[in-house]
């Protein structure tokens, strides 16, 4: 290829969270404080070897590191509590030995598919740069849960998950 | 010992020694001036002296980074993978421990070309050119050597090899659409980007399910002998967009296999529209 310079840039997006974007990495953080809460529910049921303890206290981590960053990008506008509802409708699956890793799996699907609706609608590059990076590596723990213990390419590659952004969220 | 002239004012104090040096510079610096200065009758010439002839110059391609050009790119990038799988799988690289490999990479292949006909949808929906094919800076940089380290004589890795470059352009596709949510201007197109970039995230977790099994493999861990990083499923907290170091092909004297350091395309591996297939 040719040695190029470049033309005029694009037009500088806007750095900080507008109103609108406040809403929607609210909700984010929302989600991030109740998966992380379900995580810790999983493990206080005691039903994991530690090879597999060790991975959910991993992904656990990751999910308090991802609620502290929208923490601090969302600054006094931050989400301080978790969604109950969603608590409540995944508690019993994460606790039973036979759900659990897929209701985690699930769990993590839906904070992909939630992120991506965020991206693609965040005016903001800070909110929209931070929820990329956050995004990819929950879509890798998805895959994980489809790939050990049990080798599974269907399962880690399905993402067909709901996701918490509805209109009114998007609309602020 | 004191003289009549030691109260009078600074200037008039000048000796004449000294009288003469300062005006012997004030000449000097008049006749410079003057010989660098435009001289009567003298006709001005703009060329400067020279032997022999002057190359003409190529003045470089002004080009626009664009949302097209940006996904275009990202369509290059797609038939970059699609065309090393699809040399791999020809070549039967996939064998022995690393067989389950081949129905992975065929499975990912066709997620690849319909990646690469639904950003080239954005990109004619932008008003831009389809692009359907590789990226051939990246293929010249990278995967072209990466080929020819794995298929170099007396390599005992091919198959490890093969799989690794896979589970790398798997890592470096996600990081190329990861980036992009920070260079696209649309945030639709942000999120079409990144709804992508997911996928392929999900496809370096299979890969590297394959090349270090199990639970063991998930999350980040050192070669207790050599206390290098392992290679892991979940390497990081968040996506990185660090360039990506791998070896490939036979161990020299040392031990030590070549290493070939990618990153995404940048700059002068963008598909501008004037580059064409």
């Amino acid at each position: 290829m040719p040695q190029v310079k470049t033309g005029a840039p694009h037009a500088v997006p806007a750095m900080q969270p507008t109103e609108a974007d406040i809403a929607l990495l609210r909700t984010a953080q929302s989600a991030e404080l109740t998966v992380r809460d379900l995580y810790n529910a999983a493990l206080a049921a005691g039903s994991f070897p530690d090879a597999q303890l060790s991975v959910l206290e991993l992904f656990r981590d990751h999910h308090t590191a991802y609620a502290q960053s929208l923490n601090g990008l969302l600054s006094k506008s931050a989400a301080s509590t978790r969604s109950e509802s969603m608590y409540s409708s995944y508690l019993a699956q994460v606790q039973s030995a036979n759900t659990s890793l897929l209701a985690l799996q699930t769990l993590e699907n839906i904070l992909v598919a939630t992120y991506i609706d965020i991206v693609g609608s965040l005016v903001s590059l800070n909110g929209a740069n931070l929820a990329a990076s956050i995004l990819i590596v929950e879509a890798g723990h998805a895959a994980v849960f489809g790939s050990a213990p049990t080798f599974n390419i269907t399962s880690a590659l399905n993402d067909d998950a709901v996701s918490l952004i509805t209109t009114d969220t998007v609309e602020g | 010992m004191t003289t009549p002239e030691i109260n009078q004012p600074k200037f008039l104090r000048i000796s004449r020694r000294e009288l003469l040096r300062v005006g012997g510079i004030g000449l000097l610096s008049t006749s410079l001036l003057a010989a660098c200065g435009k001289q009567k009758g003298v006709i001005a010439d703009k060329a400067i002296a020279s032997i022999g002839t002057v190359p003409s110059t190529t003045a470089l391609v002004e080009a626009e980074i664009t949302d097209a050009v940006l996904l275009r790119t990202a369509a290059s990038l797609e038939y970059n993978v699609i065309d090393a799988y699809s040399k791999s799988l020809d070549a039967g690289y996939f064998t022995g421990d690393y067989a389950i490999a081949e129905i992975a990479v065929k499975r990912f292949r066709d997620i690849h070309q319909a990646n690469a006909t639904a950003i080239n949808s954005l990109v004619v929906g932008l008003g831009g050119k389809a692009h359907r094919c590789a990226n051939t800076r990246i293929n010249s940089l990278y995967i072209e050597p990466a080929f020819a380290l794995i298929a170099a004589e007396g390599n005992p890795d091919v198959a490890l090899d093969s799989v690794t470059l896979a589970h790398t352009l798997e890592n470096l596709a996600a990081q190329m659409y990861q980036g992009l949510v920070s260079l696209l201007s649309e945030p639709k197109l942000r999120g079409d980007a990144i709804r992508i970039g997911q996928s392929n995230a999900r496809h370096a977790v299979i890969l590297s399910q394959i090349l270090n099994p199990g639970l063991s493999g998930v999350g980040p861990s050192n070669d207790p002998t050599t206390g290098t990083a392992n290679l892991v499923a979940i390497p990081s907290t968040y996506g990185s967009l660090a360039n990506l170091r791998v070896s490939f092909g036979p161990a020299n004297q040392d031990g030590v296999k070549t290493m070939i350091t990618m990153e995404t395309p940048s700059l002068n591996a963008l598909a501008y529209d004037f580059v064409t297939c």
